[in-house]
């Protein structure tokens, strides 16, 4: 292949894809990864990349409800299904209890770690999982280079001990 | 837990959420990576696949990229790159831009553009590229031996400056000549690599009509990079915007001006399109400033008594393949902070900074303080260990105490204030309240371990900079201005990078004027907008100097409302106060003129004082008359797997005093943080070379950092002396977590196996690392 193919568009695809419940549909090159597809194909540049080697979790998102590395992942692979990043775990307004948990234990500094993490732990509160009880497994997948996640954790058992008061 | 001391509401010391975490929650942050500018294309940067060499063939004629620069386009088009630290004598001040020698894997020959990364990568790969290789040297001691292979053949010798701090070589002699005791140990500090979750990352946009260049940059120092970009591509300043976005961690990494933004921002000239360029991880591992990397050969004298006579080092640091922009600062600075808390009549140090193929040596959070806090803690315990007694008591017994502060050091530092036996008694006090697991597994050996520093915070006297050769202003400027709706602008040319100085800089202005937080809205990191900041967000200097200078800015802004709405009021302006966004006549609740409507008549010049000037803006410029000296205590309680070689800690305390406290959780954050980093250092991280300086630590995969698991939740405790030079007494709180942490750990690893503890001097200490000492000292013969 010559770099011609590349930009000419010899090894286009379509995809279709839910995302954050939107029906979407973009062309993208066969070999981009989830993660480039969201942030520049779509637009939805809250999902982060740290490492693109599938070490850091930054760029963690849903798909089909399960927490994925979309750095380690294709475009095309999703083709059919549906995928949530840290944009669809969002409210309309405000922040969502586990974002205002983050924010109240003060679980992030430069803040690029953090859309992986509430992935991840959101897919898990979302898929029915004990959070609390699988706190070191879930934040295991995440690099948090300024936290030293003291205070993720701290976060995570509020949203915990907030979502038993709601009777969640 | 906390211990902090009582304060009367206010929002200085509140612990108040931070304004920016919404959206970066909402995973609305604007990162480099997410700017995107119309007819934006993308670049990727050429480099060395070689570590020593010279480059005969750069051919880019079959690459099909819309543009690619190879290194003599590069030379002829830009000016080197200015190092700022100069040691004295130093052999070389400034880096060739598209050099065809090359002296490490990863340094840039060219740039490629082509409509996406993927795609510039691919026309990269088309690039063709011939080196002659030669011979190369990594390790600083090989690169000293003669016969090594030579960097800059002409200077006959790899080392690129040579120099000593605090005492000279006879001084030191004498002293140690009279000690009674003398503890000396070859100690090292290996390479790091500082790691930001977010990788560099420019985007360059050349308005060819206007002949302006704005450039986006992941940077902690945006007015720096503007000057030295514009000085690089032969621009005026003026025609140079840097805009810092929301950075992704920095911890020192990002602190000047890389060749990366230089290439760039040409590309962006030459094709008249913004041009973006990220860096990946694995380049990010050769092409990013590493840190550290010294041997110090280190003694520690002393009396009888074990009291500390003398502490002396000479310093063999690694520069890497030249001199970054701070060269030697590091390994000079460890010099300077060598004494720490304790008393000495003699301190010195001879630093030679040595060229080596390897990826140049920069700033990291704790710059050069955590190797002399290494070498320090390191002899001091082992100093107990030799004369029988208990860490803790020799650290009080040679600490200088409150009443001998201020403290001047043998290596010239002027200690300012503090009380570094409280904060180590209280320390102690901390621990031992533990509880101790109690379970009884033989082949787990249990130990606490202790460190303490004082820490060189809030660079500082612009006079002192120059002392040490150091070309960058001390001073920062803060411009504090309500507008006529009564809303409230903090400007300052300090950078937010993770650590909430946007929040605290809020806190401060909104304190001061006496309006709600909401109010305030801080605006940094772009240099049209922002004042000058020579040295920006490093060495734990935002909140002392750049805080100091918005709190005088606040409180002159403030005076002069409470002067205008007096006036209006007809009163006496020491019998206005505030309340609830009025201003009264104390005791005269009747009386009143709101905030805004007082910020609305200055804006129109009306119903001022006499004398008095329109508008409701103040520029402070604060030059602070000395460093700040914060200082921390830390203590690590580990557990040794005898059998594997891990090290679990199981609990980890630290007492800190950093001054006024504007922010406890943001305080606290910062210790969390940078304890994390110093576990990480201590345990786990070390960026390597092997074959023909070849790096071998390019992953996060191989170049490991402490996960949640790694790192316990600390129990923090705060003392606060207020530094008496500074508006608002506040001292720098970024580096004061990891500058002990490693010492600290290793500490607690040696009191937990004695058998080793004369081998604990090099880190990480890792499970391997540890196999093998554990190993060596015959403890894995079971009985
Ligand atoms: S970017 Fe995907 S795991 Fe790091
Ligand atoms: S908050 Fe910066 S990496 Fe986690």
């Amino acid at each position: 292949m010559t770099i011609d193919d590349t930009v000419t568009g010899v090894d286009l695809c379509e995809v279709t894809v839910i995302v954050n419940g939107q029906l979407r549909r973009a062309r993208t090159e066969v070999r981009t990864l989830l993660s480039d597809f969201l942030r520049h194909d779509l637009g939805l540049t809250g999902t982060h990349v740290g490492c693109e080697h599938g070490a850091c979790g930054a760029c963690t998102v849903l798909v089909d409800g399960t927490a994925v590395r979309a750095c380690l992942m294709l475009a095309v692979q999703v083709d059919g299904g549906e995928v949530t990043t840290v944009e669809g775990i969002t409210p309309d307004e405000g922040l969502s209890p586990l974002q205002d948990a983050m924010w109240a234990e003060h679980g992030l500094q430069c803040g690029f770690c953090t859309p992986g993490i509430l992935c991840s732990v959101e897919g898990a509160a979302r898929a029915g999982e004990n959070v609390g009880e699988r706190l070191d497994d879930l934040l295991g997948g995440h690099i948090c280079r300024c936290t030293g996640y003291q205070n993720v954790r701290a976060a995570v058992r509020l949203y915990c001990a907030g979502g038993q008061e709601a009777g969640r | 837990m906390t211990v902090a001391p009582e304060r009367p509401a206010s929002l200085v010391g509140a612990r108040v959420r931070r304004v920016n975490d919404p959206r970066l929650l909402r995973g609305e942050g604007r990162y480099v990576d997410d700017v995107h500018v119309a007819g934006m294309v993308h670049a990727t940067i050429v480099r060395s696949p070689i570590a020593h060499g010279v480059l005969r063939t750069f051919d880019a004629s079959a690459c099909g990229a819309l543009l690619a620069l190879g290194p003599d386009e590069i030379a002829a088009a830009t000016r080197p790159l200015q190092c700022v630290w100069l040691a004295e004598g130093q052999r070389q001040t400034e880096v060739l831009l598209g050099d065809r020698r090359v002296r490490y894997v990863g340094q840039p020959v060219g740039v490629v553009v082509a409509l996406s990364r993927a795609a510039a990568e691919d026309a990269a790969e088309l690039i063709e590229l011939d080196y002659d290789e030669l011979p190369t040297v990594a390790d600083q001691e090989q690169a000293l031996r003669d016969g090594a292979p030579l960097l800059q053949p002409e200077w006959g010798t790899n080392v690129a400056a040579d120099f000593r701090v605090g005492d000279d070589a006879e001084t030191v002699e004498a002293a140690m000549a009279r000690a009674a005791r003398v503890v000396e140990r070859r100690l090292v500090i290996p390479r790091i690599v500082p790691s930001p979750m977010e990788t560099r990352g420019v985007v360059a946009s050349w308005d060819a009509n206007l002949r302006e260049l704005t450039v986006w940059s992941s940077t902690q120092t945006p007015h720096h990079v503007r000057d030295h970009l514009a000085t690089s591509l032969r621009l005026s300043a003026d025609q140079v915007r840097v805009i810092a976005p929301d950075l992704g961690g920095g911890f020192g990494s990002k602190e000047h001006l890389y060749p990366d933004e230089v290439m760039v921002s040409l590309a962006s000239m030459r094709l008249g399109r913004p041009v973006k360029w990220i860096e990946d991880r694995v380049e990010h591992f050769t092409a990013t400033m590493h840190a550290r990397d010294a041997v110090h050969y280190a003694r520690l004298g002393m009396d009888e008594d074990g009291r500390f006579v003398a502490i002396a080092s000479d310093v063999i640091g690694n520069l890497g393949a030249h001199p970054s922009n701070v060269g030697t600062g590091p390994f000079r600075i460890s010099g300077s902070m060598l004494p720490g808390p304790y008393r000495f009549s003699s301190a010195g140090v001879r630093v030679r900074g040595v060229l080596t193929n390897t990826t140049p040596t920069g700033a990291y959070r704790g710059f050069g303080m955590q190797e002399a806090a290494w070498v320090r803690e390191r002899l001091v315990d082992e100093a107990a260990r030799e004369l029988g007694v208990d860490p803790v008591e020799l650290r009080l017994m040679n600490m200088v105490r409150e009443d001998e502060l201020p403290h001047t050091t043998p290596t010239l530092q002027d200690y300012d204030s503090g009380d570094y036996v409280e904060g180590l008694s209280m320390l102690r006090d901390m621990v031992s309240k533990r509880e101790v697991p109690s379970d009884a597994n033989p082949r787990i050996r249990r130990g606490v371990g202790y460190g303490s520093q004082v820490e060189f915070t809030g660079l500082g006297p612009s006079p002192v900079q120059k002392i040490v050769g150091f070309h960058l202003g001390g001073f920062e400027t803060g411009v504090v201005r309500v507008d006529p709706d009564g809303s409230v602008v903090v400007s300052s040319g300090v950078m937010g990078m993770g650590q909430g100085i946007e929040t605290t800089l809020a806190q401060i202005a909104a304190d001061k004027l006496g309006v709600p937080l909401e109010k305030v809205r801080v605006t940094l990191g772009d240099t049209k907008v922002a004042p000058y900041s020579a040295s920006g967000s490093i060495a734990s200097r935002s909140m002392t100097v750049g805080g100091g200078a918005v709190t005088r800015a606040s409180i002159a802004l403030s005076d002069k409302m409470r002067r205008i709405a007096a006036h209006q009021m007809e009163a006496d302006a020491g019998d206005v106060e505030l309340v609830d966004g009025v201003f009264r006549v104390k005791g005269v609740p009747s009386t009143g003129v709101a905030f805004g409507d007082v910020a609305a008549s200055t804006w129109l010049g009306w119903d001022l004082p006499p004398g008095e000037e329109a508008g409701l803006e103040v520029k402070d410029m604060h030059e602070p008359a000395n460093i700040s000296y914060s200082y921390s205590s830390h203590a690590a309680a580990v557990a040794v797997d005898l059998d594997t070689g891990k090290v679990h800690i199981e609990g980890y305390w630290v007492t800190h005093d950093s001054g006024t406290v504007i922010n406890p959780m943001i305080v606290d954050g910062q210790v969390m943080g940078g304890v994390a980093q110093g576990i990480g250092i201590a345990l786990y991280e070390k960026m390597t070379y092997g074959e023909a300086a070849q790096p071998t630590t390019t992953s996060f995969l191989d170049y490991l950092v402490p996960l949640s698991g790694d790192v316990p939740d600390l129990v923090i405790g705060h003392t606060e002396h207020p530094a008496p030079h500074i508006p608002g007494g506040m001292k720098g709180a970024g580096e004061g977590g990891t500058i002990p942490a490693p010492a600290t750990v290793a500490n607690a690893v040696a009191a937990a196996v004695p058998e080793i503890a004369g081998k604990v001097l090099e880190t990480p200490l890792s499970p391997g690392r540890m196999w093998e000492l554990l190993h060596e000292a015959g403890l894995h013969d079971r009985l």
